[in-house]
């Protein structure tokens, strides 16, 4: 008797197709890419040779900074007195650019807006704020009001304003029309459509982008400290000049403290909102 | 004279012609079904008649606005029953009265409880869309269109995404809808929904209306030509 044996394996299927091979273009741009990082890393003198060279010079700068001083009536208190600005800075440079960015992601999302010329140029209006970095703002604003947090509230409302207003007309445009559309067929106004249709669906994302931003500008205002704007910026940089390090990284120690707690809190009302 | 009259209802999508002299008439009371394999133009007419599409080439009359309900539903999951039924009649708002819930008057929170009823659902008009059923949403969408006050109602493919029992459900209510004077227009996919339930079917075949008949009348043999490529009615 004969034995015919079988070999094992799937059945004989349809061969699937072949991976194409990268085109010419995807080449080029791959190279275009590393060919940009080359002239960057010339440009900016990216040396890591340099910074292993430095070693000592980090180390003297911790052997200063640590430990830090954790004295409370010099140092702790007007750390956190100033942290505290640093926190209303970025409070209502967030809130008060909500109106702002409102009314221009309406009129720069398609969802929502009639004429490209409203739509071209609520673009570009969004486009001009976010490009001028909030420092600049800063610096602008403090020859209007003079030195101090006001200033930068008011450079974090205009910054914040062209960026937020962005993200939320994109978030707009990539909303389900469909809910939209029901309106549409009902009689409803375009403004009726945005109110009942478009902003409440896109709501949890318009929320998390608010809090997102909250959570940028409050780190952003450390920053405007820095040029005048007050807050713990502006003590960071007094310690720096005095070469106070052990001072400076109490300051940092607050920051990082505030950074968690702003993490926290924005990470729980998302939760909360589901956003 | 009829609710609804489409004459000669053409629309391309590029080379792509989707419509191609579609005539239809549907009187107040008449519940008609329109079959069709994918792609043969259905929602693109219904879509047409509502102003989402504009056609190239035909004629719509509509007595008074139509409304229309969609197999996504698309309802503000966030808010209530009660308020999404309330944003049918945005149309004959002013601003001043619709910029939020909060604002719709007395009278239309009051007719639109009326349109829950007539759906079936008043008891669950302050619950939020997301807590209901896909049937029970669906329900909300057409109290929603009756909201509008209309006279024509426009259904694309309203039980595609439900369950059979509530496909049958949402079906044999707009068969009472119907009843109850309305002239209502639904895609199907189902065709043993379609005679069950409408009046007349309609068949689409390569944008053309290749059945029209009453759903008693209409033959399983007429059905499946439909749903064969290039199929047309025998």
């Amino acid at each position: 008797m004969t034995v015919t044996s079988q070999e094992p394996g799937p059945p004989r299927r349809t061969a699937p197709p072949r991976r194409s091979r990268p085109s010419p273009i995807a080449l080029g741009i791959a190279g275009l890419i590393v060919a940009l990082h080359v002239v960057a890393w010339n440009a900016t003198g990216f040396s890591p040779a340099a910074l292993v060279a430095g070693w000592e010079g980090i180390a003297d700068f911790f052997d200063e900074a640590l430990p830090p001083d954790l004295s409370w009536a010099d140092v702790v208190k007007p750390s956190i007195d100033a942290a505290v600005v640093t926190l209303g800075i970025g409070l209502l440079g967030t809130t008060f650019s909500v109106p702002f960015a409102l009314v221009l992601a309406l009129l720069a999302a398609r969802a929502t807006t009639r004429g490209s010329i409203t739509y071209q140029a609520a673009r570009s209006v969004l486009s001009f704020l976010r490009a001028v970095p909030d420092v600049v703002f800063a610096l602008v604003f403090v020859t209007a009001v003079g030195l101090g947090p006001f200033a930068g509230v008011l450079a974090l409302v205009f910054h914040n304003t062209g960026v937020m207003g962005k993200l939320w007309a994109e978030a707009m445009e990539e909303s389900d029309l469909g809910t939209r559309d029901a309106l549409r067929v009902a009689g409803a106004t375009r403004t009726q459509q945005a109110v009942h249709a478009v902003l409440p669906t896109t709501l949890p994302q318009l929320v998390g982008l608010l809090l997102y931003r909250f959570d940028v500008n409050v780190r952003s205002s450390l920053v405007l400290g820095l040029v005048g704007a007050g807050g713990i910026g502006f003590l960071i940089n007094q310690s720096i000049k005095l070469f106070r390090f052990d001072e400076m990284v109490t300051h940092l120690l607050v920051v990082l403290a505030l950074v968690i707690v702003v993490d926290q809190l924005s990470a729980l009302i998302r939760r909360r909102l589901g956003a | 004279m009829p609710a609804l009259r489409i004459s000669n209802l053409s629309k391309s999508f590029g080379e792509n012609r989707v419509l191609d002299g579609v005539d239809l008439n549907v009187e107040p009371g008449e519940f008609v079904a329109v079959l069709g394999a994918n792609g043969c133009g259905k929602s693109t007419a219904l879509r047409c008649v509502v102003g989402l599409e504009q056609p190239d080439s035909g004629e719509v009359d509509v007595d008074g606005r139509p409304a229309m309900v969609f197999q996504r539903i698309h309802l503000v999951h966030r808010r209530t029953a009660l308020d999404n039924v309330c944003a049918g009649a945005l149309g004959r708002l002013p601003l001043s009265r619709s910029i939020t819930p909060r604002l719709f008057p007395r009278e239309l929170r009051e007719e639109a409880m009326w349109c829950l009823e007539r759906v079936g659902l008043a008891d669950h008009a302050g619950e939020r869309a997301v807590r209901l059923s896909g049937g029970q949403q669906q329900r909300v969408a057409i109290a929603r269109a009756l909201c509008q006050r209309t006279n024509v109602l426009l259904a694309d493919e309203p039980v595609s995404a439900l369950d059979p029992s509530a496909a049958v459900n949402i079906s044999e209510l707009l068969g009472r809808l119907a009843e109850e004077g309305l002239a209502v227009v639904a895609v199907l996919h189902q065709p043993q929904l379609a005679t069950r339930c409408a009046h007349r079917v309609v068949g689409l075949s390569g944008g053309r209306v290749a059945v029209d008949r009453s759903a008693a009348a209409v033959s399983q043999a007429e059905v499946d030509a439909l749903y064969v490529p290039g199929g047309v009615a025998v």
